[in-house]
């Protein structure tokens, strides 16, 4: 028996496939590296234990075997508390004991219903790698995205290379099956859905650096933080997506933005070549002369251009003064048109303004310490936007000439690890009587203040690790005496906080190219999802903006937050869809420069040009 | 003390405020009808916030049945309250004290302070046109005077040069703040809609209130508290940091802990060359509140303030004493030197005080002491033992933090000693 308790704990997975990288270098769940299907990592588990709950799935033999390899390490307690707060464990000692208990009884596991087509797949990819198993097609059926309902497909296949995606093509056209491609096996917006055949690309992680050529090959299910970490070895950088999308998926999908995008570009910037299978089973290069235009962008949903079976990406150098740095605004207005100064004046790799939602979220390694963190960062400090940048010295020099109140890479790590004791209730009562006409950080980020603010906040990473579970303490002491966990250049290129955001709730973010010299209209669409979001009593703030092609255009997020299990919040987003769906139409085709993400997506091999200036 | 049962119903505006919830507890005790019109704030209606501070202020129940609380907005018109409800109030209140007011003195809250206290003052008179009340007492402040330099008389200032205060910006050269400026309008506002509607119009100006001068209570701890309240706090994390992390972060600005418990907290406070700052305890507010109500002429503006102001030097030695400290030193003058990270800190705590604090302004007291002379209302002096009170009760209530929670025990100062450093 599972209890409700279990059941809500597991039914709350976000599904960011966060636990299939290593990115705390806690090492990877022995199971899911070993048998690679979602089934076998905690993500699966996960949905699995929520669905035997529910008593939506049979106990099967993929699921005794997915329990029982589950060797109740802990590392997917470090991995999800990191980003998510939550701590699987429980739910993973609740899914063996059920399975466990149930066998005991003399029960036995339900086996897969014995199926021509999947012996034909087995004998394309090898036995182990396609399957029919209800238990583990049910990891493939559903993902948090709340106006998607779940579909069960009847097969999922991991492929090893591009002949066996071929073969598999070939043969579901041949038999009619309907197939879906998985980077990484889910999809957080909850567009990847097929009762036939998923392509769960992620054993096929290749990854070759050409040094001459600045390109990196990619294949399928190379994820973006694996690709970051084999470029930085070599001395390079890519522009890449949240570190468990996969980078030929993203580009696909929707053609890869960050900060970096400043410098780097988005969509058709990112590769210099890309393969892809057709529909047909053809294999092709973009750079043929033949190949389908897939530079043009159609105001409209279309199909992308087959399965992408490897990516030449893109790879940036970097100098060895590069360091991150925090610009800090009480007006949106301001942060705007700072942050497009500076991309106008090609001051800064990475730009962005985030708000206070965002550095806060992605600073605290809690919610409730976020929760006060974004209260002192706007209310007390009066810091309600950041102008974030990575540069080299020069850039940074710059910066501090045209804003002397700047948080600077030292003042950063001290801030970090500090945290507990900034959103501390004497510091910011003193701060609060400050009562001024300039903001607080302003007085507060002078070089004058740094003892103070030393003896204040103890910066150490004990004292950050004095805001979490007591257990995990010693943890994050360890992962935060790593120089990389309070470097801004290497937390924003490997973006490993980035699944924070949807920490308390899930994300349903809206992406907007817009002109980046209009810091009134950018205003305005923010005021307005915020309207319909309030109208529909669901949680929102701003999330970032970053400048594009030297500041004329820039990406906008607007974020709404939703408890996907419940199904009050799913109505009133898609009431809120009634709203913002015409609303963001209608400006994408009446204001120059805008442009909502919606209509590109697939369409992110489309050159920004085709999109941005039409 | 409690008087004979009034008919008489006073509208107190404010009543969740500091001076405005003492008043609401004087007017109960001499027995009259209290109608308090208070917003609700911080997830705590009108009435709930209303009862607490009754607890704090130790108002009888058998009191508190004469008071009527209104939960209103005065920043939208008529309060926001319904036709019935206005017509009721008009017909029972006989006198209104105004003491709603935002005291911010930030440029940015401009608006928000012209709002409740100019637009907030023509909306109550509104509401009271037509009303049976009779007379309203202004709670104002003796810095409409502004940037005014040597005697302030007890008259309105001439209002000229301010236009539409909801457009205009902070008129430098005549006011430190959006607040004296607000004020200083409200006044005039009050004066013509008065003597439009035939209303007998007292105008009080207090200085800088303070917590009770034998007890130190209060309810607000910002102007004489905010700089001391900072000094607190750096001996508080300073000496956490002798004792417990080695003191390296203390070395490093000078600061080093006495055997006997004494710090050394080196912080320079710009003193400044003037006649110092005005203070007054709120027990002798109320008293000459009274007094001034109860026996003066219906049209008037009083100065209730301090005939001697108090040095900055007076107030660094009372600090240093209270919370056994050395290095905390009053400079004469502003002077022009490089200042470390706690007296720049510091220096922003005081920032928007300065002017208070240098104060150049000598109030005429010649009306109000006329009134209080003669009943012996005299402002107290402000001597350590005094500030040591009010320092004692903000330590003990964490400045606020605890005020709901511990409001009743007294700490001796034995075991302030122990307790607050």
């Amino acid at each position: 028996m599972i209890s409700e308790d279990i059941r809500h704990q597991a039914a709350q997975c976000r599904h960011y496939a966060m636990c299939k990288i290593d990115y705390l270098g806690t090492g990877l769940c022995a199971s899911g590296a070993e048998h690679q299907y979602v089934s076998h990592f905690p993500q699966g588990r996960m949905d699995l234990c929520d669905a035997l709950a529910r008593n939506v799935v049979p106990i099967t033999e993929g699921l005794v075997e997915i329990a029982e390899t589950c060797n109740l390490c802990g590392i997917c307690d470090r991995q999800c508390h990191f980003i998510t707060g939550m701590r699987p464990v429980e739910v993973m000692k609740a899914l063996k004991k059920h399975v466990r208990e149930w066998l005991e009884q003399g029960n036995v596991p339900v086996a897969p219903p014995a199926d021509a087509d999947l012996e034909r797949l087995r004998e394309i990819v090898g036995g182990q790698w396609a399957t029919n198993d209800p238990a583990i097609l049910m990891t493939y059926a559903n993902d948090p995205f709340p106006l998607a309902g779940p579909r069960m497909p009847r097969f999922v296949v991991l492929p090893g290379n591009r002949d066996e995606i071929a073969a598999v093509v070939r043969y579901a056209n041949d038999h009619g099956i309907a197939y879906a491609v998985r980077g990484n096996g889910g999809s957080v917006f909850g567009f990847v859905f097929t009762d036939g055949l998923v392509l769960d690309m992620h054993r096929m992680k290749g990854i070759t650096i050409d040094a001459e050529n600045w390109t990196a090959l990619v294949e399928p299910g190379v994820t973006s933080f694996e690709l970051q970490q084999a470029a930085v070895k070599q001395g390079f950088r890519v522009n890449t997506a949240e570190p468990a999308a996969t980078v030929c998926g993203n580009i696909v999908c929707t053609g890869l933005f960050s900060t970096w995008s400043n410098a780097y570009g988005v969509n058709a910037d990112t590769f210099v070549d890309m393969e892809f299978l057709s529909r047909d089973g053809e294999v092709f290069r973009l750079s043929d002369p033949t190949a389908p235009n897939v530079f043009c962008y159609e105001h409209q949903p279309t199909s992308s251009p087959g399965i992408c079976t490897r990516a030449f990406v893109r790879l940036h150098p970097m100098t060895d003064d590069e360091a991150g740095m925090l610009v800090p605004f009480t007006a949106f207005d301001e942060a705007v048109s700072f942050v497009q100064d500076l991309s106008r004046r090609r001051i800064g790799l990475a730009l962005g303004v985030l708000g206070g939602h965002y550095l806060s979220t992605f600073m605290a390694p809690t919610a409730s310490l976020a929760l006060q963190l974004q209260s002192t960062l706007s209310e007390t400090l009066g810091m309600r936007y950041a102008v974030f940048l990575v540069g080299d010295r020069f850039a940074r020099e710059a910066v501090r000439s045209m804003r002397p109140a700047v948080i600077d890479a030292e003042l950063f790590r001290m801030l970090l690890l500090g945290l507990p004791n900034l959103a501390e209730g004497a510091w910011q009562d003193l701060v609060s009587g400050m009562d001024g006409d300039e903001p607080a950080y302003e007085l507060l980020l002078r070089p004058e203040i740094r003892p103070v603010l030393e003896a204040i906040l103890r910066p150490a990473p004990e004292t950050l690790a004095s805001a979490v579970d007591e257990d995990l303490r010693d943890f994050y002491t360890q992962l935060y005496t790593r120089p990389e966990m309070t470097d801004m250049v290497w937390l924003n290129m490997f973006r490993i906080l980035s699944s924070r955001m949807s920490r308390h709730k899930h994300m349903f973010a809206f992406l907007v190219y817009v002109p980046m010299d209009r810091p009134a209209l950018i205003r305005s669409i923010c005021d307005r999802l915020r309207q319909i979001a309030d109208a529909q009593g669901l949680e929102n703030d701003f999330g970032f903006l970053t400048p594009l092609d030297l500041g004329k255009r820039g990406i906008l997020e607007y974020d709404y937050y939703i408890d996907h299990q419940n199904p009050d919040d799913a109505e009133r987003i898609r009431r809120a869809a009634a709203d913002f769906e015409p609303y963001l139409e209608e400006i994408s085709v009446t204001i120059k420069g805008v442009k909502w993400l919606k209509n590109i997506f697939s369409q992110g091999c489309a050159r920004k040009e085709a999109f941005l200036y039409t | 003390m409690m008087g004979r049962e009034s008919k008489e119903t006073t509208l107190i505006t404010g009543g969740t405020g500091f001076l405005g919830s003492h008043l609401v507890a004087r007017f109960l005790a001499e027995g009259r009808r209290v109608v308090a019109l208070a917003r609700n704030r911080e997830g705590m209606s009108a009435a709930q916030r209303m009862v607490r501070l009754l607890d704090w202020l130790k108002v009888p129940q058998n009191l508190r049945r004469r008071l009527e609380i209104l939960e209103a907005d005065l920043e939208v018109p008529r309060g926001g309250l319904d036709p019935d409800t206005i017509m009721d109030l008009q017909n029972k209140v006989d006198e209104c004290v105004h003491c709603a007011s935002d005291t911010s003195f930030a440029v940015g809250k401009r608006e928000q302070v012209q709002r409740v206290n100019v637009q907030g003052l023509e909306n109550l008179l509104d509401l009271l046109a037509g009303s049976r009340c009779r007379r309203l007492h202004l709670i104002s402040t003796a810095y409409v005077a502004g940037k005014q330099v040597g005697k302030c008389s007890e008259d309105l200032p001439p209002e000229d040069g301010i236009g539409d205060v909801f457009k205009d910006a902070l008129d430098t050269t005549r006011f430190h703040n959006v607040y004296e400026q607000s004020k200083h309008r409200a006044e005039h506002v009050a004066m013509q809609r008065c003597a439009v509607i035939g209303m007998g119009l007292t105008i009080y100006r207090p200085s800088i209130v303070y917590g009770d001068s034998r007890t130190g209570r209060t309810l607000a701890f910002n102007a004489l508290y905010h700089p001391v309240r900072a000094v607190h706090y750096f001996r508080k994390l300073y000496t956490e940091d002798i004792l417990r992390h080695g003191g390296r972060k203390a070395g490093a600005l000078g600061i080093h802990l006495d055997a006997d418990g004494t710090l050394h907290l080196p912080i320079r406070v710009l003193g400044g060359d003037g006649c110092g700052v005005n203070l007054i305890p709120v027990d002798f507010f109320l008293r000459a509140f009274q007094a001034i109500r109860d026996t003066a002429d219906p049209n008037g503006v009083y100065h209730i303030v301090n005939p001697r102001n108090t040095f900055i030097s007076e107030i660094v030695t009372f600090t240093n004493r209270f919370f056994q400290l050395t290095g905390l030193r009053s400079l004469p003058g502003g002077e022009d030197l490089p200042r470390n990270g706690l007296e720049l800190l510091f220096d922003r705590h005081v920032q928007a005080y300065g002017a208070y604090m240098r104060d150049a302004r000598v109030f005429d007291r010649t009306r109000a002491e006329a009134v209080l002379n003669p009943v012996g209302v005299v402002c107290p002096a402000f001597t350590y033992k005094v500030f040591a009170a009010c320092m004692r009760f903000a330590v003990d209530v964490d400045w606020g933090r605890r005020l709901w929670s511990d409001t009743t025990t007294p700490v001796t100062a034995s075991k302030q000693k122990t307790s607050s450093c």
